[in-house]
Order: structure tokens, then sequence, then C-alpha cells
């Protein structure tokens, strides 16, 4: 079932174009990361999708309700969105504030908000940390806190905008262990530049100046080493190692000397 | 860096558990109060009073002190203003000031001394006021034979009405300070929100002024830290922030305010989207989260703060 569809979305910033005709459909419960170098217009993709950027042409259905300026409030409510930078999607003055602000938006009554708060920081694991000020937390404890607050008002697509670029490796950890564990009952959407990230996820689309240039299972997507490096991205360390390889031509036995050599140095 | 915005110290004491709206409003009580208190004495009860609510608090009276400290001057103009130029009531003192060509140079000894002594981080107000006082004292003094005899007389309505406008700024400012010192900023927003809520009768934006002032408080610790990055980014690239004339300090601002808007602007184009994209958006129906409930002891103070409204203007009229 498609949860997420849209049809021939033109969208441009004053004058630069970074939309036309776009299409994407995705659906129920999956977990797709879009892929796409810096600049290739992730961040609007998702902007335009809930309506905070307005589209120029084009249809966007949310669960099957197209997206009006009438209607755009209660659509987003089936929507979260974890932002890049950690500090500035922090709106409360403490942890409990900030899961409080989008629950009051909600007009949730003070017992719900007060179970949603313990429910949601427990699921993150950031229980202890409820009345600490944000200028107090690490970058990933800030990022669970807003991975919280996006739960807490329970929608049902979450997406992660490069939600852990700005993490150090723990802190990119925490939150990757996060969003695996969400990607089991909700529809998940990461966007990153980072093909490593995508590996777990049930569906990849490769982002490139406004077009998908790649659509499918990660294994499928990364097989696609050329296309993966014209869309200006990275290919995994490990296929560049493969790569390299292939492209020295070793025979079998040689590679076997070398490795061995290389093997008895360290 | 951890910056405690509004300088709240936390204790655990009657008054940093009373209700915030209780203590804006008893604030405001006591403000009405001193301005309807007309005599020294009364001011001087008052006084006591808030002395005795600051002792109770549990914080240092240092911390009062210190809210004084930038008010010194004013305390000091106003004060002396009143000594020089109130002529009435009756003369209850004189000051024989001798002009002598003696006290004159030794008058100039100790400007110079106090010019020395500057150099030696001995400066600043209080200094000041000192060495002025005993330029005074120097004139009183008998020294050589006076070719000019100065009589200054102090008059008793100046020195009482002196000293109590000096008990009333006192007065006024320890008791704010107590407010900010006992409250947590995010409560002192939220009380104040709750109290101007007759205010959306008309068409005040109290939900949405509440809500910049709470971003406002959120946000300063985060854009301090980001000045101490942007100084240091900018030493680091030969802006000198320690010292310099007017000209460079000029670009020394400038070199800080530039990146901080840049950055302020951007933080605030995040901030809205993740605010929208949370649901809000400015005028909407919210519910509240953090509740306030008066307690007996909320209803107490407030109860006492209107009596003791109501006993200055028995015994003061
Ligand atoms: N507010 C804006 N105004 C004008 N141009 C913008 C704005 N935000 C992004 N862009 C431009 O749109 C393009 C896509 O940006 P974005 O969607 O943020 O890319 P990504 O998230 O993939 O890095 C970029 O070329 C960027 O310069
Ligand atoms: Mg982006």
């Amino acid at each position: 079932m498609e949860i997420i569809k849209v049809e021939n979305m033109s969208f441009s910033y004053s004058k630069e174009e970074i939309f036309k005709d776009f299409n994407i459909v995705i659906n129920k419960g999956e977990w797709i990361t879009i892929l796409g170098h810096n600049g290739s217009g992730k961040s609007t993709l998702t902007k335009v999708m809930i309506g905070l950027l307005k589209k120029e042409t084009g249809i966007i259905k949310i669960n099957g309700i197209e997206l009006t300026e009438e209607n755009v409030y209660d659509v987003r409510k089936n929507i979260g969105i974890v932002f890049q930078n950690p500090d500035n999607q922090f709106v409360g003055s403490t942890v409990k504030d900030d899961l409080a602000f989008g629950l009051e938006n909600l007009c949730l009554a003070h017992d719900e908000i007060e179970m949603r708060i313990e429910k949601y920081l427990t699921k993150v694991n950031m229980l202890e940390y409820k009345d600490k000020e944000p200028h107090n937390l690490s970058g990933g404890e800030k990022q669970r806190v807003a991975i919280a607050a996006v739960l807490s008002m329970e929608p049902e697509i979450i997406i992660l905008d490069e939600a852990t670029s700005m993490l150090d490796p723990k802190g990119k950890e925490e939150v990757i262990e996060v969003i695996k564990n969400l990607s089991e009952n909700n529809t998940v959407i990461t966007i990153t530049h980072n093909l490593s990230e995508a590996i777990l996820s049930d569906r990849v689309i490769v982002l490139n100046k406004g077009k998908i240039v790649l659509d499918g299972k990660p294994l499928a997507v990364f097989k696609e080493t050329e296309k993966i490096l014209s869309a200006g991205l990275d290919l995994l360390p490990s296929m560049k190692i493969a790569n390299k390889l292939a492209e020295l031509n070793y025979q079998d036995e040689e590679l076997k000397g070398i490795l061995w050599e290389l093997n008895s140095k360290m | 860096m951890n910056v405690i915005v509004g300088r709240y110290i936390n204790r655990n004491s009657w008054v940093h558990r009373l209700d915030p709206r209780m203590k804006i409003l008893s604030l405001i009580i006591l403000m009405i109060g001193t301005f309807m208190t007309s005599t020294l004495i009364n001011m001087l009860w008052i006084l006591a009073g808030v002395f005795l609510l600051i002792l109770t608090s549990k914080i240092s009276l240092l911390n009062f002190i210190k809210s004084l400290v930038p008010l010194l001057f004013l305390m000091t103009f106003t004060f002396v203003f009143q000594v020089l130029f109130n002529k009435q009531g009756p003369i209850i003192s004189t000051l024989t000031l001798n002009l002598s060509f003696i006290t004159i140079l030794l008058n100039v000894v100790v400007i110079i001394g106090y010019q020395i002594l500057k150099r030696f981080r001995i400066r600043g107000f209080f200094w000041f006021l000192l060495t002025f006082a005993f330029i005074i004292y120097l004139y009183t003094l008998n020294l050589g034979t006076p070719f000019k005899i100065i009589n200054l007389n102090l008059y008793r309505d100046g020195l009482t009405f002196g000293l109590f406008l000096l008990v009333r700024i006192i007065i006024l400012v320890s008791a704010s300070s107590l407010l900010t010192l006992t409250t947590k900023p995010a409560d002192l927003n939220n009380g104040l929100e709750r109290l101007m809520k007759p205010l959306k009768v008309l068409k005040v934006p109290v939900d949405e002024m509440s809500m910049m002032i709470s971003i406002a408080l959120r946000f300063i610790p985060t854009l301090l830290d980001e000045v101490n990055k942007i100084m240091k980014a900018q030493a680091s690239r030969g802006v000198d922030f320690a010292s310099g004339n007017i000209k460079k300090k000029v670009v020394q601002i400038v070199s800080l305010l530039v990146p901080m808007f840049v950055i302020s602007f951007k933080r605030a184009d995040d901030l809205s989207n993740a605010m929208e994209a949370r649901g809000y958006f400015p005028g909407m129906e919210r519910s509240k989260f953090g509740i306030l409930k008066f307690r007996f002891s909320d209803y107490l103070t407030i109860l006492f703060s209107i009596s003791f409204l109501v006993g200055i203007v028995y015994f003061d009229l």
C-alpha cells in the first residue's frame, strides 16, 4: 500500500529549478534511504512533501489524502522529521519540555503528555536526562531527544534528514540503533550521502540534480558503481578495494602471495 | 560552558517553591507599597521585611549586593543631590570648609596619588568616592591660614529624603533580584504568560510573546557558545580582541557581529522549520503541559502581600 505518492511535482527556489515533473511512490512499512550528494535536493524534497515549501505543480498524496493549503497542518501530523542540526530543533528549555512542545501542539491533556514523554524517552534511552537542559547534552543525546520528540507525536512516517551527519561515531551508532528499531513498525525515510548507512534499508533511491537515477534494493543499487560515482557519491570502502583489485588484474595465486606478505608485516 | 541565564540559583527554600505567579504578584504589590510609603521609618521597616525574606531564601547576601553594584553611581548621585539641594527642614549640622594654600596643595598631592594608584588596578567608583571623601575631609581640617571659609549646611529633610530614596532603590533592586534568583527563567516566563492571559481579550499575542521569550532563553547559552567559537576563529585569523583603539574595536565588533547574524538567521530558519514540522503555527490552539498549582503557602503569601499593602495605606495616610 502506498503511503506517500508524489506525481509530476515541480519546485524551484526563486530562480533555480530543483525538481521538474518528479515522481516517487513510497510504500507503507518500508525503510527507504534517499542518497544524494550535498545540494542534490534531498532536503528540499522532504520539505515539499510536508508542505513546508510550496510546490509549483503536481500532486502530493499522503495516506491517500491530497496535500492542499487547507489541510497541510492535519496531513503533517502523519509525518515527523528529524533534521540535521541537533541544536536547531531543540525547542524546549529542558528535554521534557522539548517533547511537550510537540504534544501541546496536538492539544493533548497533561496526563497523556506525561505518559508519552515517559514512554518515548525510554524508547531512546534518555529517560534519566528528562530534566536536563540542551547545553548539557552531547550531540548524540540531543539527536535522540529529537527522535523521541518526533516519535512521541506518533506519526506514521518518520523522516530522518541527515540526522547522524553532525554526530561523532558513538553518537551515530546510538542513533542508527534507534532507527533500526523504528523501521520495524513505521515507514522510515532516511536521507544521507553515506552509502554504508543505506545497507540496512529495504530500498535505496539515488538522487542527482533533482532526478532519481537509481531505485532498488541496496545491493542491486550498489552494483551500479558508475551511476553512483556520477551522482557524486562515494562508494563503500569494501567496494573501493574490490574495484581497485579488479583494476590491477591480479591472478589468484599472485594476490594470495601479496596478502601473505602484508599479513606477515602486521 | 555553563552559562546561568537569568542568574537562577538552585536552593531548597520556601521562596523557591512558591508559585511564580505569586512571586510576580507579590513583587508588584511590594513595588506599589514602596511608592505609597512616604516616611523613612516605614521604608526601613519594609527593608527589614525584604531582608528577612532574603535570609529565608537561603541565597547568599553577596548576590544581592552584587546586583546593587551597577547602581552604585545612581544611588550616590540621588543621595548627594538631595543632601546638597534639598534645603527644607531645620539645619542639623554645618560643614565648614577652610580654603587655604596648604589644603589646596595637599589636595593636589592626593589627586596625583590617586592617579598613580589607578595604574595598579585601584580604580572604580568605590575608590573615587573614597578619595573624594578624603579630599572633603582635608578641607574641614584647620590647616594654614584660610583665605576663604565656606559653610555647607545639612538640612534634616535633605538627609532623610536622600536616605529614603536610597532605601527605596535598595528595596526595589533586591526584591526583583530575589524573584529572578529564586525562579527559573522558564518558570518566570510561564508565570508571566498565565498572568497576562486576560490580555488576550485585547488581542495581545500573549502565547506568541511567551513562546518568543522561551526560545530566546533557550538559545542564549547556544549563541554565547557560538560567540566564543567565532572569537577564537577570528583571533586565529589575526583579530585582536584584547586591545585596540576605537577604530580597531569597531573592526572587532563587526568581525563578531557579521558571522553571528548569518548563523543566527540560519538557526532561525532551521528552528522555524522544525517547529512547523512538529505541528506548530502561530496563533494556534495548544494545550498546556507545565501546569501551575497554587498551594497553601501561595495563598498565604498573597494574603500577606495584600494585607501588607493595606497596612501601608492605613499607617501612611
Ligand atoms: N532556502 C533556499 N533558497 C535558495 N536555494 C536553496 C535554498 N535551500 C537550498 N537551496 C538550493 O537548493 C539545492 C538543493 O538543496 P538541498 O535540498 O538542501 O540539498 P541536500 O539536502 O540534498 O543537500 C541546492 O543547490 C541549494 O543551494
Ligand atoms: Mg540537506
